[in-house]
């Protein structure tokens, strides 16, 4: 651990004329650790980025950096370091000038230039490439030019925007888990952007989710998908999506479509709710809710169901021995622990 | 031509790729049919005169003097070598082409670089500018002369006037008219170079610009080592254009100031029109123009291979 990278959000507002991109943001990241803001588009995710990265100023509040005020502080003098969506590779300078680029602006003898440059090619693996242009590479080489001219400076802040977005799905799943070891071996901390909440979920240690210019929740992966805190992020974490259905809170039990479930949740009075249901924590029970099933998705080693429970529709997941046929009908229920209930009206976990 | 081919594809061949080479070479010749007039106009106007213009710089050709008239081989050549007013025009013209292609692209491109930053009136701005390209050199140069740089009652020496410097002779003194001339070219063709450095400024990237900054590259870091590297194809256009143009210059020297004082405007075009059409020594006049043709010809030659190297 560097001991360097703490960043705090405080309040931060960013107006786009009318429209309010960021709404009074506040967040802390602790050194060395990976933390990921996570947020569909426009949700206020990546402007949060380019503000801490100090590329755009906030209309309101403060950025502090190591305990410094760096609100209005350009991005030259925040000694931080970024992979951009596009990579932004400088294109008529080869790899090797690319990832020397951030060293001669700060005036380090060519000797050890010519050294760190190697050394970042090497941890990123395109030690092969340094004579080549930025338009003789592949998307995959090309991200990893980007990666090595912002590891080679060691600036304390490494700040990643959506970098694997535009690599292939297999190449994807590869740069990810080098992407998480590189980090722990350099011991940085690396703010991380993306709309994809299995990036999130597989590198962060913490993660912010991003709704509509606000941060809904802060907490570990596991937090966050155990307790989602709104039916906005019940509804975005988890692939498929936790299950959503209005149903009827009486005295420990809630009522979802005429059948009555045990939750281990408790409410002062009987009342409306929204239940959340992961397709994972349903389970085959006789003695449990009716369902039909609409449609089965293989998927090899696992199958989603599309299960329709007198109208209401959910998806449920089970491994790969007996999956019931479409048009079959279940009995489905769930561990009281697993149902989480939401308010309808104000969209808060109970 | 093209009715014998359609003949022979009908009935001689059974081949499918016969049949389609004939058919190619139809293209070919209704191609070539319908080229030849444009072809032709172009021979006539280009190619055919710049022979001609070889030919006569090898005649002694005297309109005041026809008696002396008669194949010279390269005599106008070999006087033309020892010709001081020749290397002083060539000398004008060299300096005239480097003076305003250099101040062109400089002030292009600082133009360029200012107007990329303006959030409003962009549009306006470059309608305006190019306004000057659109007027003939002709009438370019007579609006310098009367209304720009007269005596006391021109702009620019009014100006000079209430700067302290006094009245200048702007087209009389022989320097002062040499930085006049030069500046009219400027000030005419400064948007050209402007409008392509624009175009291509705002071709540019915004994202590596970020990532400049957030490595740590000053303004003018920026500048040298992003801006002006990805502009170098489009200034190497520009200079070679300018260069090309400003050579063989003319008719806003010839309305403003004539060459003179004595030649100390007379650019090699101006000198070899002089010849001609003055002196109405036509085949030296004409050897003067080929060689015009043989420095430009080089210089552009040069340009573009420096274009290629790297």
């Amino acid at each position: 651990m560097t001991g360097r990278g703490h960043v705090k959000f405080r309040d931060i507002v960013k107006m786009h004329g009318e429209f309010a991109a960021l709404k009074g943001v506040s967040f802390d990241i602790e050194p060395g650790e990976f933390f990921a803001l996570l947020g569909p588009s426009g949700s206020g995710k990546s402007t949060t980025l380019r503000i801490l990265a100090g590329l755009d100023a906030p209309t309101a509040g403060h950025v502090f950096i190591d305990g410094k005020d760096v609100t209005s502080t350009d991005a030259r003098d925040r000694d931080i370091a970024m992979v951009f969506q596009s990579y932004a590779l400088y294109p008529h300078m080869t790899v090797a000038e690319n990832i020397a680029f951030p060293l001669e602006m700060a005036r380090l003898p060519k000797a050890a230039i010519g050294s760190a440059v190697k050394e970042a090619a090497q941890k990123v693996k395109i030690e092969h490439l340094l004579g080549r242009k930025p338009g003789q590479l592949s998307g995959g080489q090309q991200q990893r030019c980007a990666l090595a001219r912002a590891i080679v400076r060691k600036a304390r802040l490494f700040l990643l925007d959506e970098p694997l977005s535009n690599l292939d799905a297999k190449l994807r799943l590869e740069t990810r888990a080098e992407l998480k070891k590189l980090q722990r071996s350099l011991g940085v901390t690396a703010v991380y952007v993306t709309h994809d909440q299995e990036e999130a979920m597989t590198l962060a240690d913490r993660m912010a989710v991003f709704m509509a210019g606000e941060i809904q929740q802060v907490g570990t992966p596991a937090e966050v998908f155990a307790q989602p805190n709104s039916i906005d992020i019940a509804g975005f974490i988890g692939n498929p999506p936790m299950n959503l259905v209005p149903a009827r809170y009486t005295n420990g039990d809630i009522l979802v479509a005429g059948h009555r479930l045990k939750t281990a949740a408790r409410l002062p009075d009987e009342r409306d709710v929204i239940a959340g249901l992961r397709p994972s924590a349903l389970r085959i029970a006789p003695d449990g809710l009716k369902a039909q099933v609409d449609l089965v998705e293989d998927l090899g080693d696992m199958a989603v169901l599309d299960l329709n429970c007198g109208g209401t529709i959910m998806r449920m997941r089970v491994g790969d021995h007996d999956v019931p046929r479409e048009g079959d009908t279940i009995y489905v229920t769930a561990r009281p622990q697993d149902i989480h209930l939401f308010d309808p009206t104000t969209r808060k976990r109970l | 031509m093209a009715a014998s081919a359609l003949a022979s594809a009908e009935t001689g061949n059974p081949g499918a790729g016969d049949f389609g080479h004939a058919l190619a070479q139809r293209e070919r010749r209704f191609a070539a049919a319908l080229l030849a007039p444009a072809f032709l106009a172009l021979l006539a106007t280009t190619t055919f005169p710049l022979i001609f213009l070889v030919w006569t710089s090898t005649y002694r050709m005297n309109l005041a003097m026809p008696f002396m008239n008669g194949f010279v081989g390269f005599e106008n050549y070999r006087m033309l070598l020892i010709d001081e007013r020749f290397w002083s025009s060539l000398l004008i013209s060299l300096v005239y082409t480097g003076t305003t292609v250099a101040l062109q692209v400089a002030i292009g491109l600082a133009l360029a670089l200012l107007v990329m930053d303006m959030k409003r009136g962009q549009g306006w701005f470059r309608l305006i500018a190019i306004l000057p390209v659109v007027l003939s050199p002709a009438v370019v140069g007579m609006i310098w002369r009367t209304f720009m740089l007269a005596p006391d009652f021109g702009i620019v020496d009014f100006l000079a006037i209430n700067a302290g410097l006094g009245s200048q002779n702007w087209l009389g003194d022989p320097t002062l008219a040499m930085v006049s001339v030069i500046a009219i070219h400027t000030w005419q063709w400064t948007p050209f170079a402007f409008m392509v450095l624009l175009a291509s400024l705002a071709s540019l990237p915004e994202d590596i610009y970020e990532a400049a900054r957030l490595d740590r590259a000053t303004a003018w870091q920026r500048f040298r080592r992003i801006t002006l590297p990805l502009l170098r194809p489009a200034i190497v256009m520009v200079v070679i254009m300018r260069t090309m143009v400003a050579l063989t210059a003319f008719a806003a020297i010839f309305t403003v100031t004539g060459g003179g004082p004595g030649t100390a405007t007379e650019i090699l075009n101006l000198y070899a029109y002089r010849k001609s059409f003055i002196e109405l020594s036509i085949g030296y006049g004409a050897a003067l123009a080929v060689a015009l043709l043989i420095v430009t010809i080089v210089i552009s030659g040069v340009l573009f291979a420096l274009r290629r190297a790297k």
